[in-house]
């Protein structure tokens, strides 16, 4: 395809995002351009995560002859390689094994609809939600292993039905999709920064790519142009742009870690913006209330907090008594965690703990001690002085909340109390702190994954977005395991709509 | 190229596990792997990796001589655990370029270390 040549008039601003300030400038707006395509692809995918790995492998089974996924880092999988592998999926084999027989997508859309406070699309979350089993499907044929017989109730859902891979990580479901995808014939590039769309009109007819490049240096690498039918955003969020996060909500806290890959920085979905694409909710960032402050990332603070929040408390350094209801969801959570502060304004990390001698060899727990983000304190006098909390005042309200796990009933903040346990020492503490976790907003689509032009609420021409890159799905609040099912599911959406198109 | 992997095979067959070279002045200013000398003797060096002399590379040089992630065996007894493996992991086994862990020119702290703070080095 080398030396193709197309005369057009084009109009491809310069490109933008949190480091676009390096970047030398970009084809000019408005410029009669000569553009000499480098290569030709029938569909490109941007991103490399769950939809990313998705959308190929299905357009590649739809019949679509030559795909392209393009990542710029060095590994593909983006944050979903480095999720949690947790993965809502309603109907799913070991939830019907459980008994649990009146779960459905509408029951899961419920949930999420609830959780978005009147801002979610029950439209899109419904087209997602009814490819729950194919996406679990996909998986399980591509060789992605679950825990047996885990299926579990998570925050904010009226069921147990969300699954989780057998490493504890969605790296798990993109590292065998990644192989499905290039033995399907996907080609699969990694260190492809896409720089800048190419437009006829509001029409995208291909992208400019920064080919070898090399993470984070944007005068790595080299330009390319490859011309393309339709492209696929599969980009993710922006929760690792920090100058982004802070113009869009200024309430994020400097004090705040991100649980996210280093990719997550959104240019294209900023580039997409400045060419006509709408964006909806882009200040909704969502925090997570099980960060830890002694980790990086994401760490095990997620799965050693699943034991805290069921059969242990969470305390307050200042005065040590509990502060929230433990068991709701992670808005309502980093709301009252990030309230915790010393005088000075600094964060008073708040201390979560459970018995340790009903976890001595669990691997969350074990773990946790070995890579010191959580400690074993042998008496309460032990984990009132490693914290500088009040010792009696701790003793005090570890008493009260142990009345109330008798009583089954919270008098306090009215948790649920059926999985709370009379708390003894030794102890496993770890302390607490929200990350900046994910984007509910992102670019608008319909329910098909077209992306929504601003100028006329209209699809913009052969630009498609699925995954966390979309805004307006879940409205508030992402319910957890649903980023999963959304990413896998995009792809099957996004799939027929192409083939749709491309009969038109 | 035939000739630096002729070299590197020997190399490999003499010491039975691979591991990061250290890091040494090569060239010049250039600091480079001290497993890696033999290559900064030839004429045009730089190719060997940086193939179009661009300010550009992957890893095609690297898993040219070195087999690729799946194939290299590491001392195992130097993991700080059973999971800390980099060349099996969980999140990316084959779907990973050499360079995302590994510089020739300068220390790296490996990928894996953004999260997992306590398991691995600068190399
Ligand atoms: C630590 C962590 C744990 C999580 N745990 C869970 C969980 O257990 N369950 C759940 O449902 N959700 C979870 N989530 C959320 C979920 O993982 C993400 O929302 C989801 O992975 C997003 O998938 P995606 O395919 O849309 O994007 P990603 O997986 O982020 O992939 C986007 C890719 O696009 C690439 N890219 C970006 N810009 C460019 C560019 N300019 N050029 C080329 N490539 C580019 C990125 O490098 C990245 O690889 C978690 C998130 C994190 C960060």
């Amino acid at each position: 395809m080398q030396g193709r040549r197309n005369f057009l008039k084009l109009s491809a601003g310069a490109a933008v995002g949190s480091l676009a300030a390096t970047l030398p400038s970009t084809v000019q707006a408005n410029t009669c351009h000569e553009i000499n395509w480098d290569e030709t692809f029938d569909v490109i995918i941007i991103g490399s995560g769950f939809a990313g790995l998705s959308a190929a492998i299905n357009l590649k089974r739809s019949g679509i002859k030559s795909v392209l996924v393009l990542e710029k880092m060095m590994q593909f999988g983006g944050n979903s390689a480095i999720n949690g592998g947790w993965f809502a999926v309603p109907k799913n084999p070991i939830q019907l094994s459980q008994g649990i027989l009146d779960d459905s997508p509408e029951e899961l859309v419920n949930d999420q609809v609830t959780a978005g406070r009147g801002m979610a699309s029950k439209e899109h979350l419904q087209a997602i939600a009814n490819h729950a089993l194919d996406s679990y499907h996909l998986c399980v044929d591509s060789g992605v292993k679950f825990r047996e017989g885990f299926n579990m109730l998570v925050g904010g859902h009226n069921k147990a039905r969300a699954i989780r891979t057998v490493d504890g990580t969605g790296g798990e479901i993109t590292r065998n999709l990644y192989q499905v995808a290039k033995n399907e014939g996907g080609d699969l590039r990694l260190q492809q920064y896409v720089e800048d769309f190419v437009m006829d009109g509001n029409r995208i007819i291909g992208l400019k790519v920064r080919s070898g490049f090399r993470y984070p240096n944007l005068s790595t690498g080299e330009i390319t142009h490859i011309k393309t039918n339709k492209v696929v955003i599969a980009t993710g969020g922006f929760a690792m742009n920090k100058q982004l996060c802070n113009l869009l909500d200024p309430s994020i806290d400097p004090t705040m870690d991100c649980t996210n890959a280093k990719g997550a920085t959104g240019e294209v979905t900023l580039t997409a913006m400045s060419h006509g694409a709408m964006p909806v909710h882009m200040n909704m960032i969502q925090t997570g209330h099980w960060g830890s402050p002694d980790e990086g990332g994401f760490g095990w603070s997620n799965a050693l907090l699943s034991i805290t929040f069921h059969e242990g408390m969470i305390a307050s350094v200042l005065d040590g008594n509990r502060f929230m209801n433990e068991r709701l969801d992670r808005k309502y959570c980093s709301d009252r965690i990030l309230a915790q502060r010393n005088p000075d304004n600094t964060p008073a990390y708040p201390i979560a703990f459970f018995n340790y001698n009903d976890y001595p060899n669990d691997d969350r727990v074990v773990r946790a001690l070995r890579d010191e983000m959580a400690w074993k304190v042998d008496s309460i006098e032990e984990l009132a002085a490693k914290f500088d909390v009040d010792a009696s005042a701790l003793k005090a309200s570890i008493t009260l909340h142990n009345k109330h796990v008798e009583n089954r009933e919270d008098p306090l903040f009215g948790r649920l109390m059926d999985t709370a346990k009379h708390l003894t020492p030794p102890f496993v503490v770890s302390r607490i702190w929200p990350k900046v976790h994910y984007c509910m907003g992102g670019l608008k689509t319909d329910v098909d994954g077209r992306v929504i032009g601003s100028k006329n609420l209209a699809p913009l021409p052969n630009l498609y977005a699925i995954g966390e890159a979309t805004g307006g799905v879940h409205g508030v609040n992402r319910l957890s395991s649903c980023a999963c099912l959304e990413g896998l599911a995009g792809g099957f959406i996004v799939s027929k709509t192409i083939n749709t198109d491309m009969e038109v | 190229m035939k000739t630096f992997i002729a070299a590197l095979t020997l190399l490999i067959s003499i010491s039975s596990t691979v591991y990061a070279g250290d890091l040494i002045t090569a060239k010049g200013k250039t600091l480079g792997r001290d497993n890696h000398s033999f290559i900064y003797e030839e004429k045009d060096a730089c190719k060997t990796c940086h193939v179009n002399a661009k300010k550009n590379t992957n890893d095609a040089a690297c898993v040219e001589c070195h087999g690729t992630i799946s194939t290299i065996d590491i001392d195992t007894s130097r993991l700080v655990n059973a999971h800390a493996n980099p060349h099996k992991s969980v999140h990316y086994g084959e779907a990973i370029s050499c360079i995302a862990c590994h510089a020739e020119h300068k220390v790296k702290a490996p990928l894996c270390s953004e999260c997992h703070r306590t398991w691995f080095k600068e190399m």
